[in-house]
């Protein structure tokens, strides 16, 4: 029901009792919904561009080269080369007495020889930095970066997919970056692949050709490994000259994923690719700084799911020949 | 059918007179502090924006009081309102209800949903009322907002960090009603629907802009077949509304042009139209509860004949229109609605300018003995029977199968590999590794959709994160493509028919259901099973 009393006379009296029209009304309805289509345009391509910088960058980090997606400032980029030829793998129990049974060659021997082509394998586990570089290019492994301390140290948190994404991705940013060393180059063109080592090859690498039970030799070390501690290291924290081939953190640190999924002994590269019953798992190797000693080993083998993210596992890559 | 006419006469049962010097300005106050009472439920504290949202739309509803109060204080005129209960609100309303109960037990974001829908409806009140205060005119109270809320919500929702949008959506559609209107028949009423106004509006922006991930559409219309035998809900429940208010020629008959297309379109191609029904659920719905508002539907039987058949032959054409654009097809029930509230005079003026006995007496009342919607009734109670018997309505569908669709897709029918594609990205959203993996294939190959090798790897990374082995081979080996037979869980997936996974069904009953979809390996597990 209706109250009025008689208007008072004024123009602007004259306004405010006049019954606002329909043109008016009409108006705030065009202008809400432009306005609602330009806002809904324009968060669309925050969003897109804030995802694109969720990931932060560091410009300026001691031994790592930021024109060259943050690898080592070494030669070949880090990546060091182990000569091809034979090496030891599995535990023999009577050198070593923290082997575990898995790592027992087959029920006739302890041990077997595996020979494998000349590859390269990178001196350092992957940093967050480089994670980085690879995330703000393609958007992918995002959750990887979220809780990273970032910088020089390494990844975590990465699915096995996501690692190889990364390797692939790097692959063509070195054949295509003009930064990239002649020889790592001429590598790449000649079919190396940039990868995930397959579990012998990174025992080789950890263990070098003469059976080491640590990377460094027969008895655990702290000084040279990250384990037994409360937190990741940046890479190459914990200096190693014993170490073989010269690789840092090949124990301790992080987990490290290999392309090979868990098989019993005797190694059979072939199984990298053939289907098995049951859920994959994929080794991983070398321990964390949560392990202690007789996880960090060069012949652990410990497996994971391929879509598993934990911050005691990181990887590091290998370029491998044809 | 959510609304009154403004022009109306109400015929109140309370007469409320603004005899104070604020009218009834504290009863709009009141449901602001009602507003703000909501954002402080842990539903919308949880989410920053949301609760900003709320803050926004408390803060507009109060600066337009504070400009009314201003009105009233200086031109000495207030307005108040009249009661006046509609059975078409309340009982739509009470049907809507319904269908969120039933749905939500099965989809429980329905439920966790509800205290939106509740602050909507409360802002819907608030914001008619000063609309109509604003229009110098007293506001009639009922329920007609209600239905309208529940009417927009059964379609589309936006998400937490968007809702603001929802506000304006509300606000968009009672502006509609307000300000867009006609004489019809000698009676100044309301154009659109004014949810189907706001809902038409919004899906066209959000197309425009391919923003339409900022909403729950998708999951809204795809998960009330969650519910089971969820078509004959809606038709029980549709039926209510029919008989009250005589929509059965419109709901009836849109949903007959649609089987009698689909079918058409299915004996011609062998394939069926719709992925995986005859008639999509939300589409079934919305022709039960979005397109009959008789204010702004045609009020002759034969125009109401015509109306539902061009609601579904709008909705048959957008289905394959926003396909081929690449935009998500649930828009096709929402899209066409305006377009049909436009045309109503002109459906209505052509019905009558027909010059024919026969065709105009065949909707006579008098021959039902003046009960000529029941009789509708009966005969769309009976069509439902017969489809609902031959397995059209709930149950299996043949476009539920995969293996249906990659034989089609293999047999070079219509459409068949854009489905099978389309069916198996569903699937692995559902985290069915096995249809990731497929999509990976696809795009590897390049046979049935255009290469893409970083789409596969996405897919081939899906596949393998979801412990599928050859999506894990397929990502090592770049030259060939692994292929595996489903697991057992992406069985538990694959066979769901449009309904709740199978997590707990046996595992004979399991494989029996994959053989039933044509899974050969499944048939001879079957008989090993048993």
């Amino acid at each position: 029901m209706t109250k009025q009393s008689a208007p008072t006379p004024g123009g602007s009296e004259q306004a405010l009792n006049k019954t606002p029209g329909r043109t008016l009304g009409f108006s705030i309805m065009v202008v809400m919904i432009v306005f609602v289509a330009w806002w809904l345009q324009y968060q669309a391509s925050l969003d897109q561009s804030d995802q694109n910088s969720n990931t932060r960058l560091t410009e300026n980090l001691d031994g790592f080269r930021a024109d060259v997606f943050f690898l080592p400032d070494a030669p070949m980029l880090g990546f060091v080369e182990i000569p091809a030829g034979t090496f030891t793998m599995g535990s023999n129990p009577a050198l070593d007495r923290m082997a575990y049974q898995n790592e027992r060659w087959s029920n006739l021997e302890r041990q077997g020889e595996v020979s494998l082509p000349a590859f390269y394998i990178a001196q350092f586990e992957t940093t967050a930095a480089q994670f980085n570089a690879f995330v703000r290019d393609t958007g992918v492994g995002t959750a990887a970066t979220a809780g990273s301390p970032g910088g020089a140290y390494p990844i975590t948190n990465v699915t096995w997919p996501e690692a190889l994404a990364y390797g692939r991705w790097l692959q063509t940013q070195l054949l295509d970056s003009e930064q990239t060393p002649q020889a790592l180059r001429t590598i790449l063109e000649n079919g190396g692949r940039v990868i995930l080592p397959s579990e012998a090859e990174w025992e080789k690498a950890a263990r070098s050709t003469d059976g080491r039970v640590f990377p460094w030799g027969a008895r655990p070390q702290t000084a040279f490994a990250n384990f037994n501690s409360e937190a990741t290291l940046p890479v190459g924290s914990r200096s190693c000259v014993d170490c073989a081939y010269g690789l840092s953190d090949m124990a301790g640190n992080v987990w490290e994923l290999t392309r090979s999924p868990l098989q019993d002994y005797p190694y059979d590269p072939a199984e990298e690719t053939t289907l098995a019953d049951g859920d994959p798992l994929y080794v991983m190797r070398g321990g964390s700084y949560s392990d202690s000693a007789n996880n960090v080993r060069t012949a652990v083998r410990g497996a994971v799911d391929p879509g598993v993210r934990s911050d005691t596992i990181g990887f590091r890559l290998v370029i491998t020949p044809q | 059918m959510t609304s009154s006419t403004q022009a109306d006469k109400p015929n109140s049962n309370t007469a409320s007179g603004g005899g104070l010097a604020l009218g009834k300005l504290p009863v709009a106050l009141g449901l602001t502090a009602a507003l703000l009472l909501l954002s402080f439920v842990p539903r919308v504290q949880e989410n920053a924006t949301l609760a900003a949202s709320f803050y926004g739309t408390v803060a507009v509803l109060l600066i337009w009081q504070a400009y009314q109060l201003f009105l009233v204080n200086r031109i000495g005129s207030s307005y108040g309102f009249h009661v006046l209960l509609r059975p078409q609100h309340y009982v739509q309303a009470m049907v809507q209800s319904s269908v969120y109960l039933y749905w939500g037990f099965f989809w429980r974001p329905v439920y966790e949903h509800a205290w939106l829908i509740l602050a909507q409806i409360i802002f819907a009140y608030a914001f008619d009322m000063l609309l109509s205060w604003a229009r110098r005119r007293d506001y009639t109270l009922g329920f007609g907002p209600v239905p309208i809320i529940l009417s927009v919500n059964l379609f589309l929702w936006f998400r937490d960090d968007w809702f603001y949008m929802q506000f304006l959506m509300i606000a968009l559609g009672f502006l509609g009603k307000e300000y867009v209107r006609w004489n019809r028949e000698g009676r100044n009423v309301h154009i659109f629907n004014p949810s189907a106004f706001a809902l038409g509006l919004f899906s066209l922006v959000l197309i425009l802009t391919n923003t339409t991930h900022l909403t729950w559409g998708q999951e809204i219309a795809s998960t009330l077949t969650l519910a089971p035998n969820i078509y004959t809900f809606l038709f029980l429940a549709g039926l209510v509304v029919m008989y009250f208010f005589s929509i059965t020629l419109v709901a009836g008959m849109a949903a007959i042009t649609l089987l009698g297309f689909s079918a058409l379109y299915s004996a011609s191609t062998g394939v069926p139209y719709f992925l995986d029904s005859e008639i999509p659920a939300a589409v079934f719905l919305g022709l039960h509860l979005l397109i009959t508002d008789p204010s702004t539907s045609p009020r002759t039987p034969l125009g109401k004949v015509f109306f539902g058949v061009l609601y579904g032959l709008g909705v048959f054409g957008l289905y394959t229109l926003l396909g081929a654009l690449g935009t998500p097809t649930f828009y096709d029930k929402l899209l066409c609605v305006p377009l049909l509230n436009l045309s109503v005079i002109a459906i209505d003026k052509t019905v009558r300018s027909i010059d024919s006995e026969a065709i105009t007496n065949v909707w006579r009342n008098s021959w039902f003995g003046g009960r000529g919607n029941v009789a509708h009734m009966a005969i769309w109670i009976l069509f439902f029977g017969a489809m609902s018997l031959f397995g059209k309505m709930d149950g299996q569908h043949t476009g539920d199968s995969l293996p249906f669709w990659e034989q089609a897709c293999a047999d070079g029918l219509p459409n068949a590999c854009e489905r099978l594609v389309q069916l198996e990205r569903t699937y692995c959203n559902d985290n069915a590794a096995w249809a990731c993996n497929e999509l990976g294939a696809h795009y590897r190959e390049a046979q049935i959709v255009a290469a893409d090798e970083d789409l596969a790897l996405a897919f081939f990374a899906r596949a393998c994160e979801l412990k599928f082995q050859a999506g894990c081979v397929n990502l090592l080996e770049q030259d060939s493509i692994a292929r595996a037979e489903p697991r057992e869980l992406d069985l538990r997936l694959l066979l769901r028919e449009g309904g709740q996974n199978l997590m707990e069904a046996p595992l004979p009953e399991l494989y029996e259901r994959a053989c039933n979809h044509n899974w050969s390996f499944a048939c001879q597990r079957s008989g090993n099973q048993t």
